[in-house]
C-alpha cells in the first residue's frame, strides 16, 4: 500500500549528507508586508468520509458534510494519515494561508458572509476556504496560486493606506 | 451673475477656488460646481450637439442631459454641472473645430442637415467599399463626445468592496431618508444611496454620496459607483426612492441656449446663488415646477409669462433665438421677450431600476407618465417613483411642428415620424434606428416624449405603445471602476523563482508562469542530448484515484488497456470524449492495487478533474479523487547522464535493470520522498521526479548542484518543444483539435476496442469503420525553410491540410514538424508542398520519429 510518502513533506529525512529545506510559496512575496501571517507550512490534511475527530491540537474545518479540512502541527499529519488510511491525504504542501485582519480588507477580498465561516468562496479571484480566528480570518488556497493571491492582498491594503 | 448668499446655498464663500476654462482663470467657491461657476462667469454656451453641432447651455444642473459635457484634466465627457470644483482643474470644452461659440462644424447643421436625416449611414458612405476607412474617419471626427487620449494609460485606483446589508435604500430625499429611518429604527443594517454629493444629517444608518445605483441584479445585487470605489452590495430589501426626472417640452427652438428645466433652474438659484437670466417664461405641468416661479423672482428675475399647463396646454410653443440663445418664445401666437424659458411637462417617475429588478411599468393616463404597478418580492419604491406626484396632468406630445425630442442624439421629431414611414413601427425598432433615448441620458429626459410621439402618429395611446426595455447601467459609469484592480490570478510552480533567477524568459501557458528559454532555447536542446537537463513540469495537473473501483473506473474512461498495469508500472493515456475526441493525455501509474497516479496536461488538470468526478457521479462507484496538483512539484531529468546524475541523489537501485523503462518507484531523493517514473517525453533517457512541493526549490538546486559537472542545465519549453517534436509527440490542443481521435493521429494502439465498454467507444467504432479523414504525420522540409505552426498544406492550388507544429532541428539537421494531411498523402516519403510567405515549398512525410525512432536512447 502506497503511503503517499511522496505527497507529505513530514516524510522527508536528512541523510546520506542530504539535509532537506522547505520553503513556503508565500516566501517572497510577504517580504516586507504587515499584518499578514504565513500559514502555509501549517499541517493540513484533508479528511474525507464520515469521522469523528477527538483529541487536542486539531482544528477541523467541514468543507461539506462529507470532507474537511483538518489542521494541526506538521509532524501530528503522519498520525491523521494512519488513523484515517485510505481517507486522509496529506494537503500541507497542496494550500498555501495566510491570516490576516481588517473588516474593510476583507471585503474588498471577498462577497462571502464573513459572519458564516469556515466557509469555502473566491478571494481575489481564486477558490479558497476560509475560517475565523482570535486574530481575523484565515485563508487557505492552492498554494500555485500563493503569490498572486499575496500580491492581490497587498496592493488592496495599498488601496486603504 | 452671482447673488446674494442664499439660504441653504452650498457654497463656502471663505474658500475661493481657482480653476481654468480654455486657458483663463475661473474663480468658484468650494461648493460650486464646474457648471455653476462657469455659468456665474457669464458662459453661457456649455457644449455642442452630437450630429449638428448645435449650440446647447445648461438644462437640468443635475448631471442627467449631455449638455454640460467638457474634458476636465484630461477626462473626457464630465458633466460638469455636477462636478464639484477643485483647485488648479482644467477645463477645456470638446466636440468642436474652432470655439464653443463659432463651431465651424456647425456647417453640418446650416447645410448638410438635409444629407443627414435619422439613419442616412444605411444608405450613404457605403460605395465604394473601399473608403470605409476614409468615411470613418471622417464620421469620427465630425460627430461624436469626447476624445481619449489612447497613450494616457491607468491614472486613477479604483477599487471595488462588496457590502451586505438587510435593507438597501436607493434615493436621499424625503421619502428614501423616512423609509431608511423606518428600517434603522426595525434594527438591521441599513445603507441609503444618494447619486448627488450631498451633506445629510447625522443618521443610525450608513449613508454614501455621492452613490450611484447601477442597476439592479438576481439576489438583490445593486453596484453603486461610489467615485472611486465599486460597492458591490447585497440586500434582501431593496427600498427605491429615486423620484421623478422633469420632461423638457417638445416645441421648435426646444433645444436653445437658455430653455430650461425647472429644478435646473432651482439649483442654480438655491444651490449657488447664480441668476439664471434677466427675463424669464415659466410652463409647468406640476405644482413643482410652476413654483420655480417664487424662486425666479426672489432671485431678481423678471417673470413676465406662467402657464400652468394643467389648465391651459397650448396648441403651439416656439422658442426664437439668434446665434443658438433664447431671444424671445411665443405661445399660441403670443410672443414673449426673454432669455430664459423655463419649462416641463408632467414629471416621469425614474423607474428603470424597478424595471431591471423586474417590476411592471404601467401607463398611467391620468397622470400622464409610467409608473410601477407590480414589484417583485423585496423591492419597495417609495415616493415620487411610485408615482406620487400631487396633482399632475398629461401634456401633448408636441407643441408645434418640430423640435428635438432627444438632445443627445440630435434626434428631431421629423427623424421619429421618417422611422415611422419606413416601417420602424415598434418602439424598440423606432428605437435602434433613430438612436432615441441611446444617448447619454439614456431616456431619462427623452423616453416619455418619444412614447407620446408614436402613440399620436400611429393614432393609439402610450399604453399601447409601452416602454423600451430598461438595462443597467442606470447612469454612466466610467470602465475604469467596473475593471477595478488589475489582478490577474496566476499560477506559479514552487520552483519559479529559481527561473526568473537563472534568467529566463517567463511567459503565459493558460494560468501558468512558465520559462520559455534560459536564453538560447536550441543550446539547451543540445545539452539534453549531449549530457543531461533538468525542466520543471510541476505544471502538470495530477490526481490520484484510489479505491476499490479504481481500475474499474479507469478502465471506463480510458481507451487504453489499465486492468493489467501492475503495480509499479506507468503507462501513457488518452483521455477522450463521448464522441471519441482527443480531450487530454498524460500518464497513468499505478501505485498499489486500488492506487493510482494520473498526470494530465498542465492546462487541462481542471477539466480532467471535472471529467472524472462528473463520471464518478454518474457511475456511483466506490473512487476517490484527490487533486494534488499543488501538492506536488514535478521534475523531469533527461539526457544521456541521466542516470548518473540521479544517481548521486537517492540510494534507490537505478541501473537499467533495477529501474526498467515505463517503472514507477517511490524512494527518497536528496532526503525527500519521491515518485520517480522512468518515461520520456523529450526521447532520452529520462526521470519524472514527483515530490512535495515545499520542497521543490531545495530539490531543484540539488540536482543542478550534483549534476554541475556533468554539464547539467535547466531547459525550458522551447527546448522541450523541439526535443518532442523530433521524437513526433504530440501536445494536445496544439497537434489535435476538438476533431481529432487517437485513430487519425497515428496513436491506434491507444484504443483497445476489443474492452467492453469505454467512453467514446462508440465514436471510435464508428470512426474506424468509416476510414480516416485526414491522417495526423512528421514530415521534414526539402530545403530547410520553417513554415509557419498553421500554415497551410496545398494541393492543385486549394489548402487540403495544415501545419501544427514546426521547428528547426540542430539534431536532425532539418526543418521538421507535425501536419494533417488528407489519407492519399500520408504515406512514407510522398512529397506534399507547404504555403510560406506566398510561396509554395516542398516536404517530404515522415512517419517514423525524426530522432532515435527505434527508442535506444529512451530505453537504455
Amino acid at each position: 500500500m502506497s503511503g503517499l510518502a511522496f505527497i507529505s513533506p513530514g516524510a522527508a529525512r536528512a541523510e546520506n549528507g542530504f539535509e532537506p529545506r522547505t520553503a513556503s510559496p508565500l516566501a517572497r512575496a510577504l517580504e516586507g508586508s504587515r499584518g499578514l501571517r504565513d500559514l502555509s507550512l501549517l499541517g493540513k490534511v484533508e479528511v474525507r468520509g464520515s469521522f469523528l475527530l477527538d483529541g487536542p491540537g486539531f482544528e477541523v474545518l467541514r468543507i461539506t458534510p462529507q470532507r474537511a479540512l483538518v489542521l494541526c502541527e506538521p509532524a501530528r499529519c503522519a498520525e491523521l494519515l494512519e488513523t484515517y488510511p485510505g481517507l486522509a491525504v496529506d494537503m500541507t504542501c497542496a494550500l498555501a494561508g495566510i491570516e490576516l485582519e481588517g473588516d474593510t480588507l476583507m471585503r474588498r477580498l471577498t462577497d462571502l458572509d464573513l459572519s458564516r465561516l469556515p466557509a469555502a468562496a473566491k478571494v481575489a479571484g481564486v477558490a479558497a476556504i476560509l475560517a475565523a480566528s482570535d486574530r481575523g480570518i484565515r485563508i487557505f488556497f492552492a498554494q500555485e496560486y500563493g503569490h498572486s493571491v499575496v500580491e492581490a492582498v497587498r496592493d488592496l491594503q495599498e488601496g486603504l493606506a | 451673475m452671482r447673488l446674494d448668499p442664499q439660504p441653504g446655498e452650498r457654497l463656502d464663500r471663505s474658500r475661493a477656488v481657482v480653476f481654468s476654462f480654455r486657458g483663463k482663470p475661473v474663480h468658484a467657491f468650494a461648493g460650486d460646481t464646474i457648471g455653476s461657476a462657469l455659468y456665474a462667469s457669464g458662459q453661457r454656451i456649455f457644449s455642442r450637439s452630437f450630429k449638428y453641432h448645435r449650440p446647447r447651455g445648461l438644462v437640468c444642473c443635475s448631471g442627467s442631459c449631455p449638455n454640460c459635457m467638457m474634458n476636465v484634466d484630461g477626462t473626457p465627457n464630465v458633466r460638469v454641472c455636477a462636478e464639484p470644483v477643485r483647485a488648479g482643474a482644467v477645463v477645456e470644452p470638446q466636440n468642436v473645430l474652432g470655439s464653443l461659440e463659432r463651431d465651424l462644424l456647425s456647417v453640418v447643421d446650416k447645410v448638410g442637415r438635409p444629407f443627414t436625416p435619422v439613419g442616412f449611414y444605411y444608405r450613404t458612405m457605403i460605395r465604394p467599399r473601399r473608403l470605409w476607412p476614409l468615411y470613418e474617419k471622417f464620421l469620427r471626427n465630425v460627430a461624436g463626445l469626447g476624445r481619449i487620449d489612447k497613450h494616457r494609460g491607468r491614472t486613477t485606483r479604483y477599487d471595488t468592496e462588496h457590502r451586505a446589508v438587510d435593507v438597501l435604500v436607493i434615493g436621499g430625499g424625503r421619502s428614501g431618508l423616512r423609509a431608511a429611518r423606518e428600517a434603522s429604527a426595525g434594527g438591521g443594517r441599513v445603507m441609503l444611496v444618494d447619486e448627488n454629493a450631498r451633506t445629510f444629517a447625522d443618521e443610525p444608518f450608513e449613508i454614501v454620496a455621492p452613490g450611484r445605483a447601477l442597476g439592479i441584479f438576481e439576489g438583490g445585487l445593486v453596484p453603486v459607483d461610489a467615485g472611486k470605489l465599486l460597492l458591490r452590495v447585497r440586500a434582501p430589501r431593496i427600498v427605491v426612492a429615486t423620484g421623478a426626472v422633469e420632461q423638457p417640452l417638445v416645441f421648435p427652438g426646444n433645444d436653445l441656449v437658455g430653455v430650461m428645466l425647472p429644478d435646473g433652474a432651482r439649483r442654480l438659484v438655491r444651490d449657488f446663488a447664480v441668476k439664471p437670466g434677466e427675463r424669464a417664461v415659466v410652463l409647468g405641468a406640476d405644482d413643482r415646477a410652476l413654483s420655480v416661479a417664487d424662486d425666479l423672482r426672489a432671485a431678481g428675475v423678471d417673470v413676465i409669462a406662467t402657464v400652468d399647463l394643467r389648465e391651459r396646454d397650448p396648441e403651439a410653443v416656439a422658442a426664437e433665438g439668434k446665434g443658438g440663445l433664447l431671444r424671445a418664445v411665443s405661445i399660441d401666437g403670443v410672443r414673449h421677450a426673454c432669455d430664459l424659458l423655463v419649462a416641463s411637462g408632467a414629471p416621469q417617475p425614474a423607474y428603470s431600476l424597478l424595471a431591471q429588478a423586474g417590476g411592471k411599468i404601467s401607463y398611467d393616463a391620468a397622470r400622464g407618465s409610467f409608473v410601477p404597478s407590480e414589484l417583485p418580492a423585496g423591492i419597495e419604491a417609495v415616493g415620487r417613483v411610485a408615482g406620487e406626484l400631487g396633482s399632475v396632468a398629461p401634456v401633448r406630445a408636441c407643441h408645434g411642428e418640430g423640435g428635438f425630442v432627444c438632445i443627445c442624439e440630435d434626434v428631431a421629431v421629423k427623424d421619429l415620424k421618417r422611422a415611422l414611414a419606413e416601417g420602424f413601427d415598434s418602439i424598440e425598432l423606432a428605437k435602434r434606428y433613430t438612436t432615441v433615448t441611446m444617448g447619454p441620458c439614456q431616456g431619462r429626459l427623452c423616453h416619455l416624449s418619444s412614447i407620446r410621439i408614436f402613440a399620436r402618429e400611429q393614432g393609439t395611446d402610450e399604453a399601447a405603445i409601452g416602454t423600451t426595455t430598461a438595462r443597467p447601467p442606470w447612469a454612466p459609469v466610467k470602465l475604469g471602476l467596473l475593471a477595478g484592480r488589475p489582478h490577474e490570478p496566476a499560477k506559479r510552480t514552487s520552483l519559479h523563482f529559481r527561473h526568473e533567477e537563472a534568467g529566463a524568459d517567463v511567459i503565459w501557458t493558460g494560468a501558468w508562469r512558465r520559462p520559455h528559454s534560459y536564453g538560447d532555447a536550441p543550446a539547451e536542446a543540445r545539452n539534453v542530448h549531449a549530457t543531461v537537463g533538468v525542466i520543471d513540469v510541476s505544471t502538470l495537473g495530477k490526481l490520484l484515484v484510489t479505491g476499490p473501483d479504481a481500475v474499474a473506473f479507469l478502465e471506463r474512461l480510458y481507451p487504453n488497456r489499465y486492468g493489467d498495469l501492475k503495480p509499479g508500472r506507468v503507462r501513457y493515456g488518452v483521455l477522450s470524449t463521448d464522441a471519441g475526441r482527443i480531450m487530454d493525455d498524460g500518464t497513468v501509474a499505478r501505485l498499489t492495487d486500488e492506487t493510482f497516479f494520473v498526470t494530465t496536461t498542465s492546462t487541462g488538470a481542471d477539466g480532467v478533474l471535472g471529467w472524472f468526478e462528473w463520471w464518478n457521479a454518474v457511475w456511483n462507484m466506490d473512487v476517490e479523487i484527490v487533486n494534488v496538483t499543488g501538492a506536488v512539484s514535478a521534475v523531469n531529468v533527461a539526457g544521456p547522464q541521466a542516470r548518473e546524475l540521479l544517481g548521486r541523489a537517492t540510494t534507490t537501485d537505478i541501473s537499467a535493470e533495477g529501474f526498467r523503462y515505463l517503472d514507477a518507484r517511490e524512494s527518497r531523493v536528496a532526503g525527500v520522498p519521491c515518485l520517480m517514473l522512468r518515461i520520456g517525453f523529450v526521447g532520452e533517457l529520462g526521470y519524472e521526479l514527483h515530490f512535495p512541493s515545499s520542497y521543490g526549490e531545495y530539490v531543484w538546486d540539488m540536482l543542478l548542484g550534483l549534476g554541475a559537472e556533468l554539464g547539467a542545465k535547466p531547459f525550458g519549453l522551447e527546448a522541450q518543444r523541439i526535443l518532442r517534436l523530433e521524437k513526433q509527440h504530440i501536445i494536445v490542443g496544439q497537434d489535435t483539435d476538438s476533431e481529432s481521435n487517437v485513430l487519425d493521429a497515428n496513436m491506434s494502439w491507444i484504443a483497445k476496442l476489443d474492452k467492453d465498454d469505454f467512453v467514446g467507444k462508440w465514436a471510435l467504432e464508428h470512426a474506424k469503420e468509416r476510414g480516416p479523414r485526414e491522417l495526423l504525420v512528421g514530415f521534414e522540409m526539402a530545403n530547410g525553410t520553417v513554415p509557419p505552426e498553421g500554415g497551410q498544406v496545398v494541393r492543385a492550388g486549394l489548402p487540403c491540410g495544415r501545419v501544427t507544429s514546426s521547428r528547426w532541428s540542430d539534431q536532425v539537421g532539418k526543418a521538421i514538424g507535425l501536419a494533417w494531411l488528407p489519407p492519399e498523402l500520408a504515406a512514407e516519403d510522398t512529397a506534399f508542398e507547404i504555403r510560406v510567405n506566398g510561396r509554395l515549398e516542398g516536404a517530404r512525410v515522415r512517419l517514423r520519429p525524426f530522432f532515435d525512432p527505434d527508442g535506444e536512447r529512451l530505453k537504455t
